[in-house]
């Protein structure tokens, strides 16, 4: 692709809170520097010259940057659209009529992890919950396409009937996301008290796979038990079928975001994706964006991941589901072994069986035991 | 087609053209979101539509240009446009 689709821009370092789990603080953009707004005008104009269609402002927290709605009008200036990543807990009225006047807002994600302030601030802090809850309200008042993110952890995996209930019913929103915390930023120091043990990961697939039947298509997952629970299952089965081989798998193919999407850190450094946030491609302002989306060979070397057959890896030698399997996330990846070119062990069926992890129930249409 | 009397077709200035790959291209209207596919030649009429030539000088210029080009492409230039006006993506010059 001659220029990225979408840019994720990290707008700020600083966030109002400390989530336990949060994956920007002490990670590699956890720059402590903001930039000018007219650094980023610069930088939004450049952008709307390469064609770019969509850029993600996240952080941090986009909405403390006092002047978020200069960017934003800034964004619109140049022909984007945009959608913003936040912890809702900093959303005005007047915010939200100013974002809705534009016209260009692809989605509003709200991170809310319960039903109850209980559940959702005990790893984000007092308070949180009653704001994001009336962040999306507000949000949804200005007609505004708010989602909801759910990260799932060990004190809210029982509770993940609830949070559905009062998502789905009690606010009434279409639909939300779920993931689970990962082994980034604060979360390392934390994980024991977060991450989940592989029975709990177990019992949260079946939990969200079965609110997924029940409520029809309105949970999703791109990461986190719920993804994994559909990738695994179709391995399984794939497995059991004795299937030579599904389409594209059998690779390094986990991730595509680095033929499509590029990301800027706080301090304006050019990487591949928030989470690889370590591997600095470049600076705006200084070098030119197509040339480094282009030439680039960090970027060349990530598309070329694609290419690496899982059967060549030390780590997948002798498994069975080398065939079926993606390796995923290289950015998981690269926080757990040091290396972008290596599956994500924390995405390896196999050793979530090792561990003694179970497999989803098997459901209609979906395989597994 | 004599051009004498003829509308003069103009892309819709807040509409982006992103060129992909291979010549084949995506018109992007920022204001719905909506996107359309462009193989190389809908590529070469949309950068005609500069608000200069008639649809009949457009496809002049893309036959003398271009290999391949089939006989009626005025008349696929015609519905193209008519599709790109009623998208919002493009409309005529107003003399
Ligand atoms: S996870 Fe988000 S809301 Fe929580 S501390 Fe990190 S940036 Fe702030
Ligand atoms: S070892 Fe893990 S990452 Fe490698 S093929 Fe098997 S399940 Fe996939």
């Amino acid at each position: 692709m001659a220029t990225p689709r979408q840019v994720d821009v990290e707008i700020t370092t600083a966030c109002n809170l400390r989530c336990a789990y949060c994956s920007h603080f002490t990670s590699p953009g956890d720059v402590g520097e903001d930039l000018s707004l007219e650094t980023w005008r610069d930088f939004f104009a450049e952008l709307g010259r390469a064609a770019v269609m969509s850029v993600t402002l996240s952080g941090g927290e986009p909405f403390v940057r006092p002047d978020l709605l200069a960017i934003i009008e800034a964004v619109c200036a140049n022909r984007l659209r945009f959608s913003i990543l936040t912890n809702g807990t900093c959303i005005t009225e007047e915010g939200a009529a100013h974002i809705a006047a534009t016209g260009r807002c692809d989605s509003i994600q709200i991170s809310i992890d319960g039903a109850d302030p209980f559940t959702h601030d005990a790893f984000r802090g007092r308070g949180s919950f009653g704001l994001a809850v009336e962040g999306v309200r507000i949000l949804r008042e200005h007609g505004l396409p708010v989602t909801v993110r759910v990260t799932v952890h060990r004190r809210n995996v029982r509770s993940l009937p609830e949070i559905a209930r009062f998502l789905l019913e009690d606010l009434g929103l279409p639909s939300f996301s779920t993931n689970s915390a990962s082994h980034m930023g604060l979360c390392r120091k934390n994980a024991a008290m977060i991450q989940l043990t592989p029975e709990e990961h177990s019992e949260a697939m079946d939990i969200l796979m079965d609110l997924a039947e029940r409520y029809e298509g309105r949970i999703d997952a791109q990461a986190g038990p719920l993804a994994d629970g559909r990738l695994w299952s179709e391995m399984e089965r794939a497995r059991l079928e004795g299937l030579d081989t599904l389409p594209g798998r059998g690779y390094l193919t986990g991730c595509g975001g680095p033929y499509q999407s590029l990301a800027v850190r706080a301090d304006g450094a050019y990487v591949p994706c928030s989470q690889l946030g370590h591997l600095v491609l470049g600076y705006i302002g200084r070098d030119d964006l197509l040339t480094v989306w282009r030439t680039h060979p960090e970027l060349q070397r990530l598309r070329r991941r694609v290419f690496i057959p899982l059967e060549g890896l030390a780590f997948c030698r002798g498994c069975p589901y080398v065939p079926y399997c993606t390796g995923n996330c290289p950015a998981l990846a690269y926080n757990l072994t040091g290396e972008t070119d290596q599956p994500s062990p924390d995405a390896c069926l196999r050793l979530f069986l090792e561990r003694g992890g179970r497999l989803p129930r098997a459901r209609a249409g979906v395989g597994g035991h | 087609m004599d051009d004498v009397n003829e509308r003069i077709p103009i892309a819709n200035p807040a509409v982006v053209l992103r060129e992909e790959f291979d010549d084949w291209a995506i018109v992007f209207d920022p204001d719905t979101g909506q996107a359309f596919g462009l193989n190389p030649i809908g590529v070469m009429v949309w950068k005609s539509l500069d608000g200069k030539g008639s649809v009949a000088a457009i496809a002049r210029r893309i036959r003398e240009e271009a290999e391949g080009v089939p006989e009626d492409v005025e008349e696929h230039i015609r519905t193209f446009m008519e599709a790109a006006v009623r998208l919002g993506l493009a409309g005529y010059e107003v003399s």
